[in-house]
């Protein structure tokens, strides 16, 4: 989900280029750059209240950058809307959290258990609301040829749909995903709208399936496997016996338990080592299936995306980083070398103080580093290649769509915002 | 003369691109069809530059339903608007201002914040704690206690943890009873005290919401006369009397509400927020501390105990152990507390020697055998 959530609005985005002029991304990258490197330090300053603006200035450069059938599409939200949401979103979620405490504390020691479960689902199940509601939003900000997008159907049908689909997700250890994913699209692009003119989604769930069956094959079956190694390799009524007692000496030894360990340990790597190479296989192909799917009216959608593009974008990424890690790593170096020099004089309290602040601030600079390159190099990589890669066929459509449709609240994206799942 | 030159205009009703001519008027902007009738006429100063690429220029309605856009290729010509139209801020300075001001406002918004979880805070739980009510606290107490329990409760298991519950050990219960009883008297606090020895080696007493005390077997081992006892747990007592434990609960929460949902989740903010309550937190917990400290002198006196022997005890603790950093502490500095200790303790005169001792030898000896079951 998160795969598309972040490309979401730029299918939005990439859905109509015509057959002769395919999208088409003007490359900006330095005042993206730009962008986001002010926005990484003002996010500091400002405790994170900037986040809002940062978001809207990467929404606006994405968007505008992306031209369809040479128009660009525009992003008319503002960050204001996006502060009023994340306020709406605490005006409402503090008294819920607040009855959640209480009902806790009331309930004792088995009813405990139960609030915790009652409010990871109800907590789950407005992140999904949330989720549904930001799409809303940021559609309904989209504007192309003087025209909206936007968005119908009601959100908590759809976020009971999404925890169900999850669940399942859960159960069957991933295999449900392509379906969940067909469904939960078709959903979403039933109730999408380009002016008048309706979107839907015909990518099948089983033909995602066919292709990342594979993927999950290598990647998962080793593991249950060593799974099932592990766990019949210890002596477990031995275990049991040893439990018991005090001595824990030969506990490890005569349960087999150190086998079990170095299967867990060599599995973990696999899963690790598989994930994160075919990871970027996944991605294309996932990309490659969802941008297939997009209808609006007559208008289809065909994405030529290659899976070296994607590990492309990995690599750059990977590149920066490790650029960034020699660079952070000689100036902390410096900088604890001159600190140590500095506060020399100072007696322990405000030592430990000043220590304690650059740490903080080196930790800091570091993350939003990461970050940084991972906004400038993975997701303007991805939604680059994504855009470019897509071919639209009976664009004519495009010249006969009426306005329709009025602009959503941000307070979806504030709930997201405020429950991390994602948005903002 | 009037400017005038070619655009393309999207009337925000349907998604027809028309290439039109914009004809510069005195007060409006007029856009002609092909055919010269005017499709539209803006006024200057509702115009908007709207988000596009470094070109064209993108003009639209401020305030308008419709999201009709002009878009203006034609360079003298967005020239001739730019300076027709004073509102137009091509340069973006007045978005700049708008940000330097909320940058502004949240780096004020900040320091505010840290005020009042440096002062707010604390003082808010101080004035709501005595409010709520003793069988609230008990409750929360009850809440709170087993969960403690477990999580100290790590080698033995249910009642071994508990010291005092054996044939053997209860002699020793009783003379800590004895000693219990004379302090919860002098203290007279509206809630009884639930007072227990536990078999963990440090040398500590903890007080929970509710009136819950632990007595560390460590402490008793260390402990070389009843009054270095009673004078910790007189601190503890302190801590009841204060309802710290409470206390501790709604700054806990408030922290919660501050650090937790009005700040920013960015990446690494998560680290900084860490650190800042921890070092508050502590912070809060030293001015706690002191003030239990010179409850227990208080109550020490009251009961014809040595007001001193707390600050020899913890002399003695704190010898044993290295301070961690000063910051995270979360007592005072044991120097710190001795002294002030010692001046609570002469400020009445030392008095005459005790004339009822808290325990006679034998049941001293009792006492320091409540954890002797291994």
């Amino acid at each position: 989900m998160t795969t598309f959530d972040a490309t979401v609005s730029a299918a939005a985005t990439g859905i109509v280029a015509s057959a002769g002029a395919p999208v088409r991304f003007r490359d900006r990258s330095r005042a993206f750059w730009r962008l986001l490197v002010h926005g990484a330090i003002w996010l500091t300053f400002t405790l994170g209240l900037y986040r809002f603006w940062l978001t809207t200035d990467i929404r606006r450069h994405l968007w505008s950058s992306t031209e369809l059938a040479g128009e660009s599409f525009e992003y008319i939200g503002t960050a204001r809307e996006l502060l009023l949401g994340f306020l709406i979103a605490i005006v409402l979620l503090l008294p819920l959290n607040a009855a959640l405490f209480v009902v806790t504390l009331g309930l004792g020691e088995f009813g405990e258990i139960a609030a915790v479960m009652l409010s990871f689902v109800l907590l789950g199940a407005l992140g999904q609301y949330a989720v549904y509601r930001a799409r809303r939003y940021r559609l309904s900000r989209t504007v192309y040829r003087g025209l909206r997008f936007h968005q119908t159907g009601s959100a908590w049908r759809y976020a009971v749909c999404a925890i169900f689909w999850w669940l399942l997700i859960t159960l069957t250890a991933g295999l449900a995903y392509p379906f969940a994913q067909a469904r939960l699209e078709r959903f979403k692009m039933r109730n999408t709208f380009y002016g008048n003119l309706p979107g839907r989604f015909e990518g099948s769930g089983i033909r995602l399936f066919a292709g990342v069956l594979p993927l999950w094959l290598i990647a998962v079956v080793p593991f249950a496997a060593a799974i099932v190694l592990g766990v019949k390799g210890v002596d477990w009524s031995a275990l049991a016996a040893i439990a018991g007692g005090d001595d824990l000496s030969n506990w490890v030894d005569a349960s087999g338990l150190d086998r079990a360990v170095v299967y867990a340990g060599l599995t973990a790597v696999w899963l690790l080592l598989s994930f994160a190479v075919l990871y970027p296989i996944f991605q294309a192909m996932v990309l490659r299936w969802w941008a297939g799917g997009l209808r609006f009216g007559d208008i289809a959608v065909k994405s030529r995306l290659r899976t070296t593009q994607v590990y492309g974008v990995y690599g750059r990424f990977l590149w920066y980083a490790f650029l960034f890690t020699l660079v952070a790593g000689v100036a902390i170096g410096v900088g604890w070398f001159g600190l140590d020099k500095l506060t020399g004089e100072f007696d322990t309290e405000s030592d430990e103080i000043i220590t304690t602040v650059a740490a903080l601030g080196a930790y800091v600079a570091v993350a939003l580093g990461y970050a940084t390159i991972h906004q400038a190099t993975v997701r303007l990589g991805l939604w680059r290649c994504l855009a470019e890669s897509l071919d639209l066929s009976n664009l004519a459509a495009l010249d006969h769509v009426s306005a329709a449709g009025d602009a959503a609240s941000a307070v979806g994206e504030g709930l997201a915002d405020a429950l991390g799942a994602g948005g903002v | 003369m009037t400017i005038s030159g070619p655009a393309t205009f999207f009337d925000g009703l349907t998604s027809a691109r028309r290439d039109v001519t914009v004809e510069l008027a005195r007060d409006v902007l007029r856009i002609l069809g092909p055919d010269g009738n005017a499709l539209a006429e803006w006024r200057y100063d509702r115009l908007e530059t709207r988000s596009a690429p470094d070109e064209p220029l993108r003009l639209g309605q401020a305030g308008s339903r419709l999201l009709a856009r002009l878009q203006v290729r034609d360079r003298e010509l967005a020239a001739a608007i730019d300076e027709a139209s004073l509102p137009i801020d091509r340069s973006g300075r007045g978005e700049r201002r708008l940000r330097t001001q909320v940058i502004a406002w949240s780096l004020a918004a900040t320091a505010s914040l840290l005020m009042v979880a440096v002062w707010g805070v604390p003082r808010i739980a101080t004035e709501l704690a005595p409010l709520i009510p003793y069988s609230v606290e008990r409750k929360l107490g009850a809440l709170i206690e087993p969960k403690v329990r477990a999580s100290l409760d790590t080698r033995h298991a249910g009642a071994a943890f508990e010291c005092g519950n054996t044939a053997a050990e209860q002699p020793g219960r009783a003379a800590f009873d004895k000693l219990m009883d004379r302090i919860e008297t002098a203290a007279a606090l509206p809630i009884p005290l639930k007072a227990l020895v536990v078999r963990l080696p440090e040398s500590n007493a903890i007080a929970l919401p509710g009136g819950y005390i632990y007595v560390f077997q460590g402490l008793i081992d260390d402990a070389r006369t009843p009054d270095e006892l009673a004078g910790v747990i007189a601190h503890e007592v302190g801590h009841v009397a204060n309802r710290d434990g409470t206390r501790a609960v709604l700054q806990g929460a408030g922290m919660s509400l501050l650090f937790g949902m009005l700040l920013g989740d960015f990446v690494g903010g998560g680290a900084v927020v860490l650190a800042a309550r921890t070092i508050l937190e502590t912070s809060y917990s030293r001015d706690v501390e002191s003030a239990a400290d010179a409850e227990s002198v208080e109550l020490m006196k009251e009961i014809d105990g040595d007001p001193r022997a707390l600050g020899v005890i913890l002399q003695r603790i704190a010898g044993s152990s290295h301070p961690g950093p000063k910051i995270l502490a979360d007592h005072p500095d044991t120097r710190d507390r001795v002294a002030r200790i010692e001046a609570a303790a002469g400020a009445t005169g030392g008095g005459p020697a005790p004339t009822r001792p808290l325990l006679t030898p034998a049941e001293w000896a009792t006492l320091k055998n409540i954890c002797s079951q291994k």
